[in-house]
């Protein structure tokens, strides 16, 4: 009952915050869905299949540059484009899968980090067809049906899009293969032993991860209306594991708080005071010392804690 | 030195809370009229925060000389800090011109971020003044880039390239040998080096491109060509720095005189770092500080007293961009919210700086004169001085934008075949 | 004669690379952290270095002080906020992910954005001739260098009694500590001798590398891909894994410059696809 009215609640903000917030806060709280949904889709793979990688922009991007590119170099529609670079991301997912499945751990951590800075080298050096470090500027946002160039359109969309994504990504963290690919997590060799195939298991974990960072790259570059290299830095892999962590690996939802929270943080802080790096550090580490399970892990311990007599 | 840098800092902030405290009583007339917000985003963070934080003292120096007031309005200067990223300096031009109501954006200096500001401040119709750096071409050309609502008063990649081939000809130095930072920037300035020399009869005999975050330039400086008659190179962000430690160890530099194009190499505040390295080096740039001239004496001279290092180029271009507002905000009156008609104002300014005369073609890129300097030992420093102008050159100089249209290939697309003057100079 | 020199110029990047990664695996081979702060340390050497140079005048003294205050940075790191996190791998991360901020900026606070490069000691300041071809002796006072922290290395850990502890440390700690060696002296020990180390880099690498904002990042990165092309823990897979792509990226460089941006992490993935973990790591 109190979860029902909680998600009503968040859910009705979410809709009235266009009539509420002035646009320039509207376009924040489209960036801070973004990296939410880039999160959570990388909180399956941290948090639920125990896959902690350092090359999660690889995914974001190329369902960001293969949509650019084939919105701007072959002009294709958006009903073309916008479902190809999900196809592309999901496709990097399991690419990467075949090649850096076999490591574990910090190698796992290490290997994707050096094939996502193999595709930001693509990204960046071939010029002729990504506009190298300029990047590719002059995209137009998608009319599905009506327009989505405005911000509060816009917005909707996104909101909309990543409200389906987190129910979707929901049920299938609690379907049996998502139960399995906990035990998995928790140890790799009794899951073996039941007879489950861990590698097809992790791989078609990666795979979905990368589908949903694909979609938040393509709504990045919607957002942005362009793309450069910088989407797929490594850089950006590290802001997403940092968004999982300190807002809670395993919970999706953590990871989506812990999004929203470092990119309002970065721009409020900014803003304020030149040090901002140095505060950013300072929270980071004061976050990890008060809550080592992130901010939801913080609020489960306290409420745990209150039920107990 | 850590005590006495952050002392600094802090006095400065003390002094600058003092200049604002005292403005109510300067702008008393003042009251009525709201202020001009100019945005303004720079890299305070990451590898160019020295350029963004040199490029907002120049601004200051000025804003300051008019008491943060024209027309009868105070200025407000928000400064915000982009990191060199695009899409974080896309966020930030939004919050600045939706929240915080600023009418304009200035500064900037990563050219990735003026083209990722350039479709929002095209769309919104906001005034953006290119301060520092970015210097991509086409932005400031017919084309794809162009937005009637963009300036740019600090300098493009190609013309101090342009220089650069001339002077070398002059010299006699014909066969060059040349390296580029791997971005953009290096390709539009390198290619405007080779089409330049390549039509007064010289050739590139060598091209490398050294990745933008080069830790050893070991490998790129014993791999030079030692044939070549001199080097060219355009190694922004500490790699210069590094090269020419380098380039001098192995001995080249008794073999192959230099020229440092944009002189991010013998960058004024690297120089006591080179020391003798640096001596004889030549560069081109759109600003020297040892330029004779009464403004730029007192410019140096303050700019000295606030920082205690020289000024490179970005603090007189900080200076410029100011005052290029401040012109054109008071010829129409301080009504800068008709955005068309402050541009146009914009396009018309004409004022002399410590740079030296500036004024706007109609495209709205600055023409200024370009300086080739070599470094020399003075007392216990080192100065890059003057030793040929290009007086008021424009950015197609010495060609026509007719001319400049009529090759076949742009010059990001020559990457790779620069030795092959017929290709660089082929027509459409 | 110019591949004598190409080949030298690799061999020493290598041997900077070996010091810059040997202290994160000897950290990895005791605690499992890997340490993204090592870039930071790295980074304070060298401009602690530069400092100590402008002053005193005296490389030696820079030699020794700025490797020992990183050390002692590096031991508070461990005693009071990376031990409560033992073998926890994701607040590890978070909180050397913000030592990394913090750092960054406090350096870019004291000294400044303008890059710096070290000036080179006045003993191996000059070029030696090299069959007509002149060579910085520097760069061969840095491959002597790196040869001695290597052999130190192994001498310190297989002929003393800490090395011993280690050793059994690096085992199985549990056991260790059940042998009554006190690990937790062990572990900060071992901590500030690997900040140390990076720190050492920091000085040592000082007039190639130097020293700017964003170069604590690109330094972790390069520590990183050692380690793990060597295999973690292995201060042997270091001095294997610095050499092979101190190697790999200066002839890369040569022989393919369009691929200059990828002669360092298409190697790794390629060794990390035949051998999952690295030249010398265990399971």
């Amino acid at each position: 009952m109190a979860r029902a009215l909680a998600i009503s609640a968040i859910v009705a903000v979410f809709l009235a915050a266009p009539f509420a917030a002035p646009s320039y806060y509207v376009g924040l709280l489209t960036k801070m869905l973004i990296y939410a949904l880039f999160a959570m889709s990388l909180d399956l793979m941290i948090g639920y299949a125990g896959l902690a990688s350092l090359g999660h922009a690889a995914f974001f991007g190329l369902g960001g540059y293969t949509m650019a590119l084939l919105l701007m170099r072959a002009h294709a529609s958006a009903w073309i484009a916008f479902p190809a670079g999900l196809v592309a991301a999901t496709l990097g997912g399991a690419v990467f899968a075949l090649l850096a499945l076999r490591a574990r751990g910090s190698y796992f951590l290490m290997i994707t980090l050096a094939l996502a800075q193999v595709v930001w080298g693509i990204a960046f050096g071939w010029r002729t067809l990504t506009g190298g470090d300029d990047g590719l500027p002059g995209i137009k946002r998608p009319v599905f049906l009506i327009s989505f160039a405005d911000q509060t359109p816009f917005y909707y969309l996104v909101a909309t899009l990543v409200g389906l994504s987190a129910l979707a990504m929901w049920a299938v963290t609690r379907s049996p293969y998502g139960l399995a690919l906990r035990g998995i997590r928790d140890s790799e060799t009794r899951m073996r032993a039941m007879g489950f195939n861990v590698w097809r298991h992790q791989f078609a974990a990666m795979a979905i991860s990368a589908f949903f960072a694909g979609l938040a790259g393509c709504l990045f570059v919607y957002n942005n209306r362009f793309v450069s290299p910088d989407a797929l830095h490594v850089v950006t892999s590290a802001e997403g594991l940092i968004m999982v962590i300190a807002g809670g690996a395993g919970t999706l939802f953590g990871p989506a708080l812990g999004a929203g929270v470092i990119i309002f943080l970065e721009d409020f802080i900014s803003s304020h005071t030149q040090r901002w790096l140095l505060v950013l550090g300072v929270i980071y580490v004061a976050t990890t010392l008060f809550a080592p399970r992130g901010i939801v892990g913080l609020w489960t311990d306290f409420s745990t804690r209150k039920r107990k007599p | 030195m850590a005590i006495s840098t952050t002392l600094r800092r802090t006095l400065r902030a003390g002094l600058a809370a003092m200049v604002c405290a005292g403005l109510p009583l300067a702008g008393a007339g003042a009251q009525t009229k709201t202020p001009i917000k100019i945005g303004f985003i720079v890299p305070t963070t990451g590898g160019f925060a020295p350029s963004g934080e040199e490029c907002v003292t120049g601004a200051k120096m000025y804003l300051e000389s008019i008491h943060y007031e024209v027309a009868g309005r105070k200025i407000e200067l928000i400064v915000e800090d982009s990191q060199g990223k695009p899409d974080v300096g896309l966020t930030k031009a939004q919050k600045l011109v939706e929240r915080d109501g600023a009418q304009m954006i200035m500064g900037i200096v990563s050219s990735a971020v003026a083209l990722a500001i350039n479709d929002y401040a095209r769309d919104k119709k906001v005034p953006f003044i290119i301060t520092c750096d970015a210097g991509a071409n086409e932005l400031t050309m017919p084309g794809p880039l162009a937005n009637p609502y963009l300036v740019r008063t600090s300098q493009n990649g190609r013309t101090p390239s342009a220089a650069a081939a001339d002077f070398m000809v002059k010299k006699g130095w014909k066969n060059i040998a040349v390296l580029a930072s791997d971005y953009a920037g290096g390709f539009d300035t390198i290619g405007g080096f080779a089409d330049a020399l390549c039509r007064l009869g010289g050739k590139v005999t060598q091209e490398q491109y050294p990745p933008l975050n080069t830790t050893d330039f070991g490998p790129y400086a014993t791999n030079l060509d030692r044939k070549a008659d001199a080097v060219a190179m355009f190694l922004p962000g500490g790699g210069g720095l590094r090269f020419i430690k380098q380039f001098v160890e192995l001995g080249l530099k008794d073999k192959l005189p230099v020229m440092d194009i944009y002189a991010q190499s013998v960058y004024e505040p690297f120089l006591p770092q080179l020391g003798d390295s640096a001596i004889g080096i030549y560069s081109t740039l759109h600003y020297a500080s040892p330029i004779k001239s009464p403004m730029n004496d007192a410019f140096v001279k303050a700019y000295f007293a606030r920082v205690k290092h020289q000024p490179s180029d970005n603090a007189p271009d900080g200076w410029v961009g100011a005052k290029a507002f401040g012109d054109a905000a008071a010829a129409v009156g301080g009504n800068v919210e008709n955005a068309p008609k402050f541009i146009e104002a914009l396009k018309a300014v004409k004022f002399d700086s410590p740079k030296g005369p500036i004024a706007l073609d109609k495209y709205g890129q600055v023409i200024q004169s370009m300086y080739v300097r070599q470094t020399e030992k003075a007392g216990d420093g080192y100065v890059n001085s003057v030793v040929a102008t290009y007086p008021n050159i424009d950015q197609f100089w010495p060609l026509t934008f007719e001319q400049y249209e009529s090759y076949k290939y742009r010059y990001a697309e020559l990457k790779g075949s620069l030795t092959d003057c017929a290709k660089v100079l082929e027509k459409k | 004669m110019i591949w004598v020199i190409h080949t030298l110029n690799g061999v020493s990047l290598g041997m900077l690379l070996f010091l810059l990664a040997a202290g994160l695996s000897l950290i990895y081979g005791l605690m499992k952290i890997l340490n993204l702060t090592h870039g930071s340390y790295y980074l304070l050497g060298a401009y602690i270095g530069s400092t100590v140079i402008q002053t005193t005048g005296s490389w030696a003294l820079a030699l020794v002080v700025a490797p020992l205050i990183v050390a002692a940075l590096g031991a508070v790191m461990e005693r009071f906020f990376l031990r409560r996190f033992h073998l926890d791998e994701l607040p590890q991360t978070l909180l050397t992910f913000g030592f990394l901020f913090i750092i960054g900026d406090v350096c870019l606070w004291i000294w400044g954005g303008d890059p710096i490069l070290l000036p080179k000691p006045a003993l191996f300041a000059k070029s030696i001739d090299l069959g007509g071809l002149s060579y910085p002796e520097y760069r061969l006072a840095l491959i002597a260098a790196g040869l001695a922290v290597a052999a130190a290395l192994w001498w310190f850990q297989e002929r003393t009694r800490i090395g011993a502890m280690l050793r059994a440390g690096v085992d199985d700690a549990e056991t260790a500590r059940a042998m009554g060696i006190d690990v937790s002296l062990l572990f900060t020990l071992v901590f500030a001798v690997g900040a140390f180390l990076a720190a050492l880099g920091g000085v040592l690498g000082g007039p190639i590398i130097g020293a700017s904002p964003g170069a604590d990042f690109d330094v972790m990165l390069l520590a990183f891909v050692v380690v793990i092309v060597g295999g973690l823990g292995s201060l042997r897979g270091a001095l294997v894994g610095g050499l092979l792509i101190g190697l790999l990226d200066n002839f890369g460089k040569i022989f393919f410059p369009e691929f200059a941006l990828f002669t360092i992490f298409v190697p790794m993935a390629v060794i990390l696809s035949f051998r999952p973990t690295g030249l010398f790591g265990r399971a």
